[in-house]
């Protein structure tokens, strides 16, 4: 009892576990309530674009399906194939889920406590440990021993990789005007800039956006599950409570995708005049910047649903293509510019490097400093991103695919049809 | 049937690049029970085979057993999606063999259902060919257009799918309070949902890139495989039966025969969806006519027990899928000798193999889907 | 082929994603709720045709309540299925002028839905209308055996649970 106690009072504990324990448990049981109710969401979206009504049984509007499918879930038969291999396919969908739990440590839900912790490399923290993720899927599909989960397998980790490197250029951009590698730094550079980075990085916003996409294996790239083509991809063979860990572990990363984009992207909890309805350090402050950061979040999820529920689905060489000829060269080429229009607005003197406890950050000076920057992005930035595609592309199907000849035969005789009617 | 090959040994496993990989015949997207071999390098398909007969449920056969008037409900379960067309088939060609005449009222009311049936048909196409392409949206939508022809034909017929629409010498039932009306009702909202689906479909570049140039099959293999239907005239051959060889009355309305060039997938996407604005017009037209004939007989003059003279007949009709035909032979009692049906789903099914190889798996699962194949109408 | 040259419009809207954006907007206008098409099935049940063919029906005579049907077997022999048995029987009685007179009266009447595929033959040959598909359309049962409907059911209809909330 007595080295209970000292542990729990060691400074490191009590900083590291007993401090944020509060934070962690709330966190976890909020983001795997959410993701329950992400499949809700997404069968209620898709339903209403599909001009149904969609899960109307359980509870009021089937508000309580996804507790209804957990409880159906946990109550399956536990199948794992005879030929199996059993080790690595119990282990696979548990890499998968405790890689993408592992991420939520570092996203800013809101100020002070509200965010578990924030390291200064965060943002690398998170492309280190979502790329594991992969993992617990190529093993899953492998292990599995059958044709369908291996390809999907195989097209996961493709696919995953090409991706990773474009999401990782992609968030070069807002990282050079806020100079920090923190979640929470990436935040406070925007609110002291006053701008959000989409501004500045448009071509960034798009490119990961699709990055993220592609990332957690949504439609048009949901090759690795695809159902009319591989059954169900890697997780085929899983059943009851492993295939929720899947499921769990994917809608878990599209929040993370979510939460990434509007953190870096889209000013994370800022929003304009949120300081003057509360004093910051408050906990009004604090609930605000925490239902500010969700609606954000929310917003992006529902453009993942919108999407996937309207488009076809790309092939595997398309997909490939698109990834590294046209994503990954957009980024880089957007680095470069951004680079080129930093250096330029420092020379004009249109931006002013402020030095915080943190580090140093950029600010852009009101209003030629802002003005210019954005106009920048769009009038250069764009332009350029968009010629040298055209110009790596020019020979590509896809960039050559033009609107089709259509058939439609002269419809003679409808204007006396319908006069009669 | 094909077999793939067996007799591996440890090195040739090790230094085989390739795989065998069965898709179906419990598989989302090959439309029922079909089961295709495919022989894989990676994911480019080198060789495949269609095992087909796992819905084989000996129609022909049976068909043989009963009498004229007993065959009638079988053929709604040949081509299920449109069990309107195979019934058409069947009575006309037993009305051709024994020598009976339809009331030209029912000829019109015949057209139009047939008609609404390709229409039918084709939406469930649509549906099924763009959720296997990823676009899962618009399978509903397509359902729904699909669910008012339906309710028309429930109207009509009693049933919903298996319609046992006509009999030999004319109709069951003439036309109920409202049919022209609710007709008339779907006509008027199809041509904004064929745009609808055209603004999701035709130019999203996903979509384009799917379709494209994918299976291309040229006119000259067209012919030379048997191919018929909207996937032949992608191809850029203009043949129609409904034109070529006119029954019923499709000599009396005004109608084009859309018509590709490049005959791949996307080619057949569009032949079919002018296809359907072309059934809408016909069904308009048809409409306009029945309405001089209303109070008329829909069932002509038929003898008890159908004994049709002996001899031998074939006939065929432009069903959704394509050429089916049906061949009789008679021998003078209520029985036929043979019945032989040629199904338009099994011949261009065999097309398959020319389009896929040298594609991708996903590119295999949308030729299936461009096909429109019904298995049903494949084993029979 | 020969394909014509993309025009600058073609260019602009494909580099604005407008193929996309379009698809995206017609999704987006369906979720208002006045496009819904659902119906909530066991909850509102849906009004068949008149027309429709379902579960089998041997109607009463309304005025004496005996059964219509007079043992003329043509219905068996319509079935393409077979699947109707009609059991019938001579019976003597005696009229209201004092004769003794033959008539054939039904002794069973048996209908195995399990077999029947709704085409509706049995019901346009019979003579009196008393085979009839009516619009009841739930069928299932729990036992194979209770497909094959008796004279009973086939006057009194199988019960189903009606579900509601
Ligand atoms: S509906 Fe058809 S199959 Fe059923 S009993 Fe009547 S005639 Fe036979
Ligand atoms: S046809 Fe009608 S009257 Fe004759 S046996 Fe059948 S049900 Fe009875």
């Amino acid at each position: 009892m007595e080295l209970f106690w000292t542990i729990w009072n060691h400074p490191i504990v009590s900083e590291y576990v007993v401090r944020r324990l509060p934070t962690i448990v709330i966190v976890l049981f909020v983001i795997l309530t959410v993701a329950a109710y992400l499949v809700y969401a997404e069968r209620k979206v898709s339903a209403f674009i599909q001009a149904r009504l969609g899960p109307m049984r359980v509870g009021p509007y089937g508000l309580l399906q996804p507790l209804a499918d957990a409880l159906k879930l946990l109550s399956k038969e536990d199948i794992i194939p005879a030929r199996a291999e059993r080790s690595i396919f119990v282990i696979a969908p548990m890499i998968s889920v405790v890689a993408s739990l592992v991420v939520l440590a570092v996203i800013p839900f809101g100020p002070g406590r509200a965010t578990i912790t924030d390291v200064n490399i965060g943002v690398l923290f998170i492309l280190a440990v979502s790329s594991v993720g992969v993992l617990g899927i190529i093993l899953g599909g492998w292990a599995s021993n059958s044709k369908y989960p291996l390809l999907g397998a195989l097209r996961s980790s493709a696919q995953m990789v090409s991706y990773e490197v474009a999401i990782a250029l992609a968030l070069v951009g807002p990282l050079m005007f806020a100079k920090t590698l923190s979640m929470v730094g990436l935040i406070e550079a925007q609110m002291t800039d006053g701008v959000w980075y989409v501004l500045y990085q448009p071509v960034a916003f798009l490119i990961f956006l699709v990055g993220g996409l592609a990332e957690t294996n949504r439609a048009p790239f949901d090759l690795p599950e695809a159902e009319s083509e591989i059954v169900a991809g890697y997780h085929t063979e899983y059943s009851g409570f492993r295939w929720a860990l899947y499921f769990v572990a994917e809608y878990t990363n599209i929040v993370i995708s979510a939460a990434i984009a509007a953190t870096v992207f889209l000013g994370g909890w800022h929003f304009p005049g949120l300081t003057r309805l509360a004093e910051p350090g408050t906990g009004l402050y604090a609930l605000l910047a925490v239902l500010i950061f969700a609606v954000k979040v929310f917003a992006i999820v529902y453009c993942f649903i919108w999407f996937r529920w309207t488009f076809p689905r790309y092939r595997y060489d398309q997909l490939m293509s698109l990834g590294w000829k046209w994503l990954i060269p957009a980024a880089l080429a957007n680095i470069l510019v951004t680079g080129a229009v930093l250096v330029l607005a420092q020379h004009l003197g249109l931006v002013e490097t402020v030095r915080t406890e943190a580090g140093e950050r950029l600010v852009s000076l009101w209003p030629w400093g802002k003005l210019f920057l954005i106009a920048a992005s769009l009038l250069i930035g764009v332009p350029i991103v968009w010629i040298l595609l055209a110009v790596i592309n020019r020979r590509s199907a896809d960039f050559n695919l033009r609107v089709q000849r259509q058939i439609r035969l002269p419809e003679r005789g409808e204007e006396e049809i319908f006069a009669e009617v | 049937m094909h077999k793939p090959e067996i007799a591996i040994t440890r090195e040739r496993l090790l230094a085989a690049r390739e795989m065998v990989l069965n898709m179906g015949p419990q598989h989302p997207s090959t439309h029922g029970v079909l089961r295709v071999i495919l022989k894989l390098d990676g994911e480019t398909v080198i060789d495949l085979d269609c095992d087909i007969g796992y819905l084989h449920r000996g129609v022909e056969k049976i068909c043989e057993n009963r009498t004229y008037v007993h065959i009638e409900p079988y053929f709604d379960r040949l081509d299920y999606v449109a069990a309107v067309s195979n019934d058409l088939c069947y009575v006309e060609t037993v009305e051709k063999i024994a020598g009976i005449e339809v009331p030209e009222k029912a000829k019109y009311i015949r057209v139009i259902l047939t008609e609404l049936q390709r229409i039918a048909s084709h939406l469930l196409w649509l549906g099924t060919h763009a959720m296997d392409i990823g676009a899962v949206t618009i399978f509903l939508y397509a359902f729904r257009e699909r669910e008012e022809i339906l309710k028309i034909f429930e109207n009509y017929f009693g049933a919903r799918l298996t319609a046992n629409a006509f009999r030999i010498g004319g109709l069951q039932y003439d036309i109920y309070d409202g049919f022209e009306e609710q007709v008339r009702a779907f006509c008027r909202i199809l041509p904004e949902r064929l745009k609808e689906y055209e603004t999701i479909l035709n130019e999203n570049r996903i979509w384009l890139q799917r379709t494209v140039g994918i299976g291309i099959l040229t006119a000259e293999e067209a012919k030379d495989l048997g191919v018929t239907g909207p996937v032949l005239r992608a191809s850029g051959v203009k043949w129609d039966i409904r034109k070529a060889f006119p029954y019923e009355v499709y000599d009396q309305v005004e109608f084009e025969i859309p018509v590709g060039e490049n005959g791949d997938t996307y080619d057949r996407y569009l032949v079919r969806m002018e296809e359907m604005r072309q059934s809408r017009l016909i069904i308009l037209q048809c409409l306009d006519k029945l309405k001089k004939l209303h109070p008329g007989p829909v069932l002509g003059k038929v003898p008890k027990v159908i004994r049709p003279p002996v001899g031998e007949v074939y006939h065929s009709i432009e069903s959704p899928k394509g050429e089916l035909g049906i061949y009789l032979v008679s021998n003078g009692t209520a029985f036929p000798e043979r019945l032989r049906i040629r199904p338009p789903s099994l011949i261009n099914l065999q097309a398959l193999k020319k389009m896929a190889i040298g594609h991708l798996v996903a590119d295999v699962v949308a030729l299936i889907g461009s096909i429109d194949i019904v298995l049903g109408e494949v084993d029979r | 082929m020969a394909e014509p040259r993309r025009t600058w419009k073609q260019v602009l809207s494909r580099f604005l994603l407008l193929d996309l954006i379009k698809g995206l907007l017609v999704t987006f206008k369906y979720q208002a709720p006045k496009h819904c098409y659902t119906e909530q099935y066991p909850l509102v049940r849906p009004k068949v045709a008149e027309r429709f063919r379902g579960a089998p029906r041997l109607n009463l005579d309304p005025e004496t309540g005996e059964s219509l049907c007079i043992a003329c077997n043509l219905c068996a022999i319509a079935c393409p299925e077979d699947l109707i048995t009609v059991v019938e029987a001579v019976r003597e009685y005696v009229d209201h002028e004092g004769k003794t007179k033959k008539k054939r009266v039904l002794v069973d009447y048996t209908y195995d839905t399990s077999r029947c595929m709704f085409c509706g033959h049995c019901q346009d040959v019979c003579p009196t209308y008393a085979i009839e598909l009516t619009q009841e359309f739930e069928l299932a049962i729990y036992r194979r055996k209770d497909f094959v409907w008796s004279w009973e059911m086939l006057e009194k209809g199988i019960e189903q649970p009606i579900y509601t909330r």
